[in-house]
C-alpha cells in the first residue's frame, strides 16, 4: 500500500463566508503528478488555498498525519510549496534574491542565505532555463518569464509537496512543455507529489497522473489517465460537455465537438 | 538573456557617506559666530562654547534625524507597498504634534518635556491604529492604512481643539512653530535619549531586513513561505514608528524627508535592498543637513526647516506621480 502524503476528508472551503468548495475527499501520494481540472469558477483555486490553510475550512486536511491549518508558516512551509499564478511582490530585486528567498524557512529567523544556497538558487535557475536572467530585475521579465521564476522560488523551498495555481498561464508553447517536463520529472525522480490547477485538459492528459475533476466546487472525479478511453471520456464529459477523446498517434486528444 | 547594467550600489553609498561628512563638516561652520578651526584647537573659550554647545548637537541632530526619517521613510513605503507612503499614514505625525501641543498647554512647554510628550503622542497614536487593525478579520495592509487614516484624523481634530484652547500670543505660537519643524533648540543634553531610541530603531530594522522584505510580497505568499506576516508587520511598523517618534520629538515635524530619500535612492540603484535602504539614510543625512545649513544661512532669520524641506518635495512629488509605473 501506498504511502499518504495529503489525505483531505469532507473537507470544505469558504471564502467571503459562501461554501465555495463542498465535502471534498482525496488523497495524494508522493511521487504522484495530480491535475485539478474543473471551468472557470469551479473552485479550483479555492480548494488550493483551503489545502494551504489560507482560507476558512471545515472537514479534515492533513499532510504527513498532521492538520495544515493547525501548522506554523515555517512548519507549513517546511512541508509544501505554493505556486501563485503571479507574485504580488512590490520591491524591486534582482532574480537570484527572488530565488533565494524560497530559502527563507530553512535558515535561521535572521540568518541569511550563504553560498551553497546561492550556488543551490543557481541551479534551479538553469532548471528552468532562467539562468541568464539571475542578475535581471524580476519586473524586467515577461510574465510567463515571472513564473519559471516563482517556480525555481518554489523548489527552493524543497518540500515535500507542491501545490501550483495554473504555473503555466503565460508561458508561450515550448516553455509550458518544458516546464510540465520539469514538474513531471520531479514527481518521478524526486518522488513529490504535485498538485495543480490548469485549463488545458489535453496537457494534463500528457503529463499528470492523475486527474481530479471539480464542477460546482464539487469533487466529480477522480481518475488516472491511464485509465481507458471510455472512462476517461465519460468523466471529461461532466465537466466539460460535449467533447470528444480523439487520439493522435499514441496521444489522446480531447476535441470540443 | 542580456542583463541590464548593474549599478554600483555599494560605490554610490560610499560617495553618499563622503557628501554627507563634507556637509557635515560644512554644518558645523554655517552660522551666525564665525568657528575657526585654528581658534577650536587653541580651545578659544567662546569657540568651543558655541562648537559644543550649538554646532556640534545640531549638526549630529540633523545628520541622525535626516537618516532616521529616510529609513523609516523606505520601510513605510515597502511594508504599505505604496511608494507614497509616509509616517503620516499610520498616524505618528499627527500623534506627535497632538503630544507636543498637550505639552505646551498643560506641561509649561519646556525642551525636554515638550520632546517627551511628542514621543508619547507619537507612538500612542500607531499603537492605537494597530489595535484599531487588529479588531477586523481582515488583516491586511488596507486595514492597517485605514487604521491609520482614522487615528489620524483623531488625532487632527483633538490637535485643532487644542490649538482652540491656546493662547494665541504665545501658545498657538509655540504649537505651529513646533509643527514647522526646527532644529535650533538642539542641545548635548537634549541628544542622548532620542539617538538610543533612534539606534534601537534603526538596529532592529537592519537585522530584520531580509524578513521585512517578505511584507512586499502578496500576503498569502509570503505565508506560504514560512513568514508570521501579521507579527512582522506590527515588529516593523513598530520600529520605524519608535524611529519616526524619536526623531520628530525633538526637532518637530520634519515633512518630506522621508518620501524624497527613498524614491532618490531607489532611482540611483533600481533595486530594494539593504544597500539601497543605507543609501536613502545616507541621502536624508546629507538632504536634511543641507537643508539646515540653509534655514541658519539663508536669511538673517532662522527659517523653519519644513519650509525648505517642503519646497524641495512638492515639486519632487508632482514629478513622482508623473512618472509612470515606480515601485517602492
Amino acid at each position: 500500500m501506498k504511502e499518504t502524503l495529503l489525505k483531505a476528508q469532507n473537507f470544505s472551503v469558504y471564502r467571503k463566508g459562501t461554501c465555495v468548495v463542498q465535502d471534498i475527499s482525496f488523497t495524494l501520494c508522493p511521487g504522484e503528478f495530480t491535475a485539478l481540472l474543473g471551468l472557470n469558477g469551479s473552485g479550483k483555486s479555492t480548494l488550493l488555498s483551503g489545502v494551504c490553510g489560507l482560507l476558512p475550512a471545515t472537514g479534515s486536511c492533513t499532510v504527513n498525519g498532521e492538520q495544515i491549518a493547525g501548522l506554523k508558516e515555517r512548519q507549513r512551509a517546511a512541508k509544501l510549496a505554493y505556486l501563485p499564478q503571479r507574485s504580488e511582490m512590490v520591491a524591486e530585486l534582482p532574480v537570484l534574491d527572488v530565488v533565494l528567498m524560497g530559502f527563507h524557512a530553512s535558515l535561521p529567523i535572521l540568518g541569511a542565505p550563504g553560498q551553497a544556497q546561492r550556488e543551490t538558487a543557481m541551479q534551479l535557475l538553469e532548471r528552468v532555463g532562467m539562468q541568464d536572467a539571475a542578475k535581471c530585475s524580476f519586473f524586467a521579465l515577461s510574465e510567463g518569464q515571472r513564473q519559471l521564476v516563482l517556480l525555481a522560488r518554489a523548489l527552493a523551498q524543497n518540500t515535500p509537496f507542491l501545490l501550483l495555481d495554473e504555473p503555466d498561464s503565460a508561458l508561450d508553447f515550448n516553455n509550458r512543455h518544458r516546464m510540465l517536463h520539469l514538474l513531471k520529472d520531479l514527481a518521478q525522480q524526486e518522488k513529490k507529489a504535485l498538485l495543480l490547477t490548469m485549463h488545458d485538459a489535453n496537457f494534463a492528459l500528457h503529463y499528470c497522473d492523475r486527474l481530479l475533476l471539480l464542477q460546482g466546487g464539487r469533487l466529480c472525479g477522480d481518475l488516472r489517465t491511464a485509465e481507458n478511453d471510455g472512462t476517461l471520456e465519460t468523466a471529461l464529459q461532466q465537466v466539460y460537455g460535449d467533447v470528444e477523446l480523439g487520439r493522435c498517434g499514441e496521444q489522446r486528444i480531447l476535441l470540443k465537438r | 538573456m542580456k542583463a541590464p547594467k548593474q549599478r554600483p550600489a555599494r560605490m554610490l553609498v560610499v560617495v553618499a557617506l563622503l557628501v554627507c561628512i563634507l556637509l557635515f563638516g560644512f554644518s558645523l561652520c554655517v552660522g551666525r559666530y564665525p568657528l575657526r578651526l585654528s581658534a577650536l584647537i587653541a580651545r578659544d573659550p567662546m569657540t568651543t562654547r558655541v562648537f559644543y554647545t550649538l554646532r556640534l548637537p545640531r549638526t549630529v541632530l540633523a545628520a541622525t534625524v535626516g537618516f532616521a526619517l529616510a529609513v523609516a521613510g523606505f520601510v513605510y513605503q515597502l511594508v504599505f507597498r505604496n511608494p507614497l507612503a509616509a509616517p503620516d499614514i499610520i498616524g505618528v505625525s499627527s500623534g506627535a504634534g497632538t503630544g507636543a501641543a498637550v505639552a505646551i498647554l498643560f506641561f509649561g512647554g519646556g525642551a525636554v518635556v515638550t520632546a517627551v510628550s511628542a514621543f508619547t503622542g507619537g507612538i500612542t497614536a500607531v499603537l492605537l491604529a494597530l489595535v484599531i487593525a487588529g479588531v477586523g478579520k481582515k488583516k491586511q495592509i488596507a486595514t492597517f492604512v485605514l487604521s491609520g487614516i482614522a487615528v489620524n484624523a483623531l488625532m487632527q481634530a483633538a490637535l485643532m481643539a487644542l490649538k482652540l484652547t491656546a493662547d494665541p500670543e504665545k501658545q498657538l505660537a509655540s504649537i505651529e512653530f513646533w509643527t514647522m519643524g526646527s532644529l535650533a533648540s538642539s542641545t548635548l543634553q537634549k541628544l542622548p535619549w532620542p539617538l538610543l531610541l533612534m539606534g534601537c530603531g534603526l538596529a532592529g530594522i537592519f537585522l530584520l531586513y531580509r524578513p521585512l522584505l517578505f511584507l512586499t510580497l502578496g500576503d498569502d505568499e509570503a505565508r506560504m513561505m514560512g513568514v508570521p506576516v501579521e507579527r512582522l508587520r506590527r515588529v516593523v511598523l513598530l520600529l520605524a514608528t519608535l524611529i519616526v517618534a524619536a526623531a520628530v520629538s525633538v526637532t518637530g515635524l520634519i515633512t518630506f524627508i522621508g518620501l524624497i530619500a527613498p524614491h532618490l535612492a531607489r532611482l540611483l540603484t533600481g533595486s530594494s535592498k539593504k544597500e539601497s535602504c543605507l543609501l536613502a539614510g545616507l541621502l536624508g543625512s546629507a538632504l536634511l543637513l543641507a537643508a539646515d545649513c540653509a534655514a541658519r544661512g539663508l536669511l538673517g532669520t532662522e527659517v523653519p526647516i519644513s519650509i525648505l524641506t517642503s519646497l524641495l518635495g512638492a515639486p519632487f512629488l508632482v514629478w513622482l506621480v508623473c512618472r509612470e509605473e515606480r515601485v517602492p
